[in-house]
This record gives C-alpha cells, structure tokens and sequence, in this order.
C-alpha cells in the first residue's frame, strides 16, 4: 500500500508540474505578493508620519511652555516652532497642514480667569490638517485642567473667606495649580491590561510583513489544496481511475494516494514560504517550532479534506478550477488572510469563524504577534482537525468513482 | 486448453429501468482468444466492466480463476488485465513513466519492473519512443501503450474493450498481430468488437451480444452452420430508393430469406444465390433502381449475426 501512495504521489507530482505555469503559483507569485503585501506597502521604519504643525510661540509663560511640551508629545502632530513671519509663508506655500499661533498674554489670561484665545489656522478641506487641529485641542484640554481646578479651589476658598490681599489669593492660586498638576500626573489606573501568562509582551503588536508573510502562506497553499477536487476530476474525465479500479489497488489506497500528494506538495510549498519569511522578510515565525508544525499540518488537513468534498461536487477539471480560486480567494479574504481579522465589524469577526481559514489566521497571529507557543494554538488546531475530520467523512461517503 | 479459466452464470446488470446485460452465462477458455461480438450498445463493456469488477452485477455469479468477482475481487483483479476502450494513460508522463506507475498499481516494483518494461515496449514496438510524452503519441501509439500497461503484470485473462476503435489501419493491424501473439504465448484474451473482420480472423470461439443479450456462442465454423448453407448477395444501389423501400422491393423474392438496408447497400440472405440473382436483378430493373456493383459472400458472422438478429451488424 504504502508503495502505491508514493508512486502516485510521484505520478501527480509529475503531471502537476508538467505544466511550467505551475511554478508561477506554486512558488513566484506568492513569494511576489509576500514580498509586495509585507514590504513594499509598509511605511518606512524611520519616516515620521505626523502631520506637521508650525507653531509661533508669543508667549513666554509657563503655560504656554506646557503647552508647547503637550504638543511636542502628539503622536499626531509633529511640531515645527518657527518665527510668524516664517511660518505665515510655509503656510501660504502649504508646507504644513495648520498652524498655531500661541500670542504674548495667554498664559496671564489663562491664570486670571480670563478667556485666552490661541490662533489656530487649517488648510481649508484637509483631512490632516483636521487631525492636527484635534491634536492642539487635545493639548489645550491636557494643560487647562489643573488651571481649571486652581480656579475652582481659589473660588471655594473665597466663597467661605475673603482673601485679605489680591497677592495672598495669588499665592493660593500658585499652590492650588502645583498640587493639581502634582494630583493630575499621579492620576490611579483604573483599567489594568493583563494578558495570558504565555504571552510574550516584547513581541511588537502589529507587523505588516507577519500578516502578509501568514496570510499570503495560507492564501496560496488553501487554493491548491482546494484543487484536490480538479486532480480527482481529472482522473474520472481521463479514465484513469476507472482503469487504476481494475488494478489490485482499493479504493481507500487510491483516496489517500490522490490527498496525500497534494498534502505533501503543501507541505514543501509552506516550508519554503516559511523560510522566506524569516529570511527574507525577518518575520518572527514564532517560538514554538512544534507549535508552528501542528499549526501547518492541521490547516493542510483541513484543506485538502475540503478539496475532497468540493471533488464530490464537479464532474470536469475546469469546474474544479474555477471552482477551488473562486471559494480559496473568497475564504482566504474573509478568513483575514489579506488584511487583519480585527478590522472588520464584530459581527463579521464571528461569522467568519464558520472558515478554516479564519481559525489557521488567528492561530498564526497568536504565533507570530502574541508569541504564544503549542498550548496557545491548540484550540486553534483543535478546530482545524475537526474541520478536516468533517470535511473527509463528507467527501469519502460522497465521493463518486464513475 | 479445455479448462475454462472464466464462466459467467446468468451475469445481469440493469441501470434503473434500464437493463444493459440481460443475464449473459458463457465460458472462456484458458490459451484462447474469445470474441465479444455486437452492435454499439449490445452490452459488451458493460459486461467487461462487471468481469474486471469495476461494476458490481445486479445478478449472477461469474468466477475468474477460481474466484467470484464480487466476493474475491481483490484477488481476480491480480489475475486480470484490461485494455480499456479509451486511452486511460497520463498525457504529462512518458510512455516509460507511465508504465511505472501501471506497474506499481499491480505491485511490480524494482528490476523485474523496469526489465517488464523494456519487454512490453519491445513487443508495442516503442521502444524508442519510450522515454517522450504520451501526450506527444499518435492515437494508434497511445492504444499500443494503453495495450502494453494492460500487459504488464502477465495477466491470466487480458480483457480488450474494442482497442482498435479509431485508430489508422497500420496500427490496427498491428494491433490484431500482437493479439495473436500474445495468445501464442499462452495468454487467454476476452476481445470485444462490432467488427465482424477482427473477430473473424482473431478467434478460436465467438459470442454474438446484441441488446444485452448472448444471442449465439460457438467457433466461426458452428455458427455459420447454424445458418445453414446461407449465402449473402450484396447490391449496390444508385439513389431514388429508401432503405425501407429497398427492403420491401426485395423481401418477398423466392428464396430470399432476410433483407437489410444501408447507405445504399442491400444485403440479402438467400439460400443460393446464383439463383436469387438473376430475380434481384430484375426486381431492380422493373423499379428503375440501377444496380452498380453485385458481392455474394459465403456464409460469415455478419451473415449469422442477420440470420439472428433481423438486422446488420452495422444498424
């Protein structure tokens, strides 16, 4: 038996290859579109994406030096101090997408209770320059609330007894703002993020060249392993399986020679794109050896038993074709081989779970972004075999040899 | 000789309503070359098909050997081989690959594999196009090496399904040559075919199928006897006249027997025929039929196959 399984797994291999296109989706185009996905589409490392905001300080208060430190803090915004005069021009000449003029007295006005304006200046219908208008506001909230409280504490004070001079309610004041910028970056946590214990918390939270690494690797193995069903196609049409029945072979030697050599195939063809990614693309394929073997073989599984339940519903190799790219893309995108899982709606994050292919991407993630290792990815495996148990018993009690 | 290393009791098989084999019972013989001959559609692979265990019978018993097809058929298989209708060959491998993997399905493997090998294509005479594509073949090389995968493991009873079916009459004759020469060499052949020629001149014994039924089994000597001294007078016709009208121009002459018609053929079975001529002739003339050309056959299978049936092999 054992015999047979390898001829024909050396017999399909043979008539797959044959055809030299094949190479093109067994090994080019998904080395290409890892490489496209995971590289090219990614932001440089050392660009600074922020939107630039000039920034023409007038004022030399505190306030208005806490407010310049706020903003220099932005994730959004990447601050360019400058003169007005400078600044008017870069502006004009739409080298910035806003800019904020602080003006001489703001800090004063702020600490006497008076209504301080700033000189905040947007590129008319410019998403960006509205994200940095956001982030000034962001800033301007940060620095006005232990102003705020000061004021409220001077109130409080003086609602109870007058100050006996305007210099002893500005020493009060003083204090008040000290404690509340004391009280305010001391602020408690009240939402503590844990995680699994096998979570590795130095493992970067996203990664483009990851996710395109796993789900270019799961796209362009799923879709050939769907084409078992054209390969026993091909047999009916081509009268070979009728002729290999009249052999002393049985049927179940046939069924597990025709998967086990497109399951071997997707194994070589996973090693490889494995191996460009840590080498070529310098993903982190994982801590787990063992836990990335398991992983693989039981999507390979899962994939190939679906393969042979499509065979049960085609009769030529064409329908089997057409058949495996349209269901392989469409699972593969649902499946958040293309772009991550998260971002779509909760509602489709559920649904999608109907797919083997959502299971092997979030048992990917969990490898390569959450650094989990076998006992992390087990429920993850666990499905994929149950899929594949599934998938098989529809595909074996269906199958027809004629 | 005389030990029959095949026989088939009562083999049916009916699809639905449809029975294609209506309970064929005969004996093959283990050294000789037995034909299966009908009309497309007689039954015939179909009835191959349930001997080589590709169908299981609806009933019947047929054992192959010493085994049931449908109890032992794992071991029958090891004992057959089959050359099916169609080229059941991989296009993409070379003639040599091909016939590996065929070896391996019957469990050949290693030196005695590869020098079978070089044997079976010395006798399909491709031994220089073994190491090139099948899919490169011409149809008559493709059925010579659907013929030698068949021949690989030196089955007891090769089954042949038609394997002359379109193919160019060098390699037919080819073909027909290394039939007889395997049956020389000691192997039994079960042929089927709807050419009355190749069963003619292949066989030690005939067995004429026709809607799914053995309607007669004997030598070709036993068969035309049971036609008696029936001859067949053939008239080739000019146009004016249908096939029908052909039939009942001629079916009433004194001592004519069975008409048919066919592309302008008409094919009279007659007890003499120099005396049937000359009112064949006549009955054409009076109808302004022209008779071009005028065959008389001796006593033949086609002729038995009408004498049966009604009908010519060709309908």
């Amino acid at each position: 038996m054992l015999q047979k399984i390898f001829a024909m797994i050396w017999k399909d291999t043979i008539v797959r290859f044959s055809n030299k296109s094949e190479l093109l989706f067994f090994l080019i185009l998904p080395v290409v579109f890892t490489a496209l996905m995971g590289g090219i589409l990614t932001p440089e490392p050392d660009v600074d994406a922020r939107v630039p905001l000039l920034l023409v300080n007038e004022d030399s208060s505190a306030l208005a030096a806490s407010l310049q430190d706020a903003l220099a803090q932005s994730d959004t915004v990447q601050v360019q101090e400058m003169a007005l005069a400078e600044a008017e021009t870069a502006f004009t000449d739409e080298e910035a997408a806003a800019l904020l003029l602080i003006p001489a007295g703001f800090g004063e006005a702020v600490m006497a209770g008076e209504t301080a304006v700033l000189d905040l200046r947007q590129q008319p219908n410019n998403s960006d320059g509205d994200a940095a208008g956001e982030a000034v506001r962001t800033a301007v909230s940060a620095i006005s609330q232990p102003v705020a409280a000061a004021r409220s504490a001077v109130e409080e004070a003086e609602s109870h007894r007058a100050f006996a001079s305007v210099a002893a309610r500005d020493v009060f004041f003083a204090s008040s703002l000290e404690m509340a910028q004391d009280l305010l970056q001391d602020t408690p946590e009240r939402i503590v993020l844990t995680q699994p214990e096998s979570s590795n918390v130095d493992v970067d939270d996203y990664d483009p060249a990851a996710q395109s690494s796993a789900g270019q690797l799961v796209t362009w193995v799923f879709i050939p392993l769907l084409g078992v069903s054209a390969f026993l196609a091909y047999e009916r049409t081509q009268g070979t399986l009728r002729r290999l029945l009249t052999t002393p072979t049985r049927k179940a030697t046939f069924l597990l020679g025709s998967i086990s050599s497109n399951y071997v195939q997707a194994l070589v063809q996973m090693a490889i794109l494995v191996a460009f990614g840590v080498f070529v693309m310098k993903v982190n394929w994982g801590q787990s050896l063992p836990a990335l073997a398991v992983l693989l073989l039981a999507f390979g599984l899962a994939a190939v038993a679906f393969g042979v339940m499509l065979g049960t519903f085609v009769k030529t190799t064409n329908q089997a074709s057409n058949l495996s790219i349209m269901l392989g893309m469409v699972m593969a995108l649902l499946g958040g081989c293309w772009w991550p899982a998260e971002l779509f709606p909760p509602a489709m994050q559920t649904a999608v779970k109907i797919l083997p292919t959502a299971w092997v991407m979030q048992g990917m993630t969990d490898l390569i972004r959450r650094g989990q290792g076998l006992a992390g990815i087990l429920p993850e495996a666990g499905v994929l075999l149950g899929f594949a148990v599934v998938f098989f018993v529809l595909g074996v009690w269906r199958f027809r040899f004629e | 000789m005389n030990e029959p290393i095949l026989m088939t009791d009562n083999l049916r098989k009916a699809f639905g309503d449809n029975e294609a084999v209506k309970g064929v019972s005969f004996s093959v013989l283990r050294g000789e070359i037995f034909s299966l001959l009908g009309p497309n559609g007689a039954g015939k692979t179909t009835t191959i098909s349930m001997l080589s265990c590709l169908l299981e019978p609806t009933s019947g018993t047929a054992v192959i050997g010493g085994h049931s097809i449908t109890n032992d058929n794992l071991r029958v298989r090891e004992l057959i081989g089959i050359v099916p209708q169609e080229i059941a060959l991989y296009d993409e491998l070379t003639a040599r690959q091909n016939l590996v993997f065929w070896g391996q399905m019957y469990n050949l493997s290693g030196k005695a594999l590869k020098a079978r090998i070089d044997e079976v294509l010395e006798q399909v005479n491709l031994t220089d196009r073994a190491n090139d594509r099948v899919g490169t073949f011409s149809g008559g090389m493709k059925r010579r090496i659907n013929i030698a995968a068949g021949l690989l493991h030196k089955p007891q009873l090769l089954f042949m399904d038609e394997p002359t079916v379109g193919i160019d009459p060098q390699s037919r004759r080819r073909i027909l040559d290394m039939v007889k020469e395997l049956r020389d060499q000691g192997m039994t052949v079960l042929y089927t075919t709807h050419y009355m020629e190749e069963a003619e001149e292949l066989s030690d014994r005939v067995g004429i199928i026709d809607h799914g039924e053995l309607i007669a089994v004997g030598t070709q000597a036993e068969l035309t006897k049971t036609i008696g001294q029936q001859e067949t007078l053939r008239l080739h016709l000019g146009e004016g006249f249908t096939g029908e009208e052909q039939v009942h121009l001629f079916e009433d002459l004194p001592g004519v027997l069975a008409v048919t018609a066919l592309n302008g053929e008409v094919a009279l079975s007659v007890t003499e025929a120099e005396e049937a001529l000359p009112g064949a002739i006549s009955r054409a003339n009076g109808a302004g039929v022209p008779v071009r050309t005028i065959d008389i056959e001796e006593p033949n299978l086609e002729a038995v196959f009408l004498h049966l049936t009604g009908r010519a092999l060709r309908d």
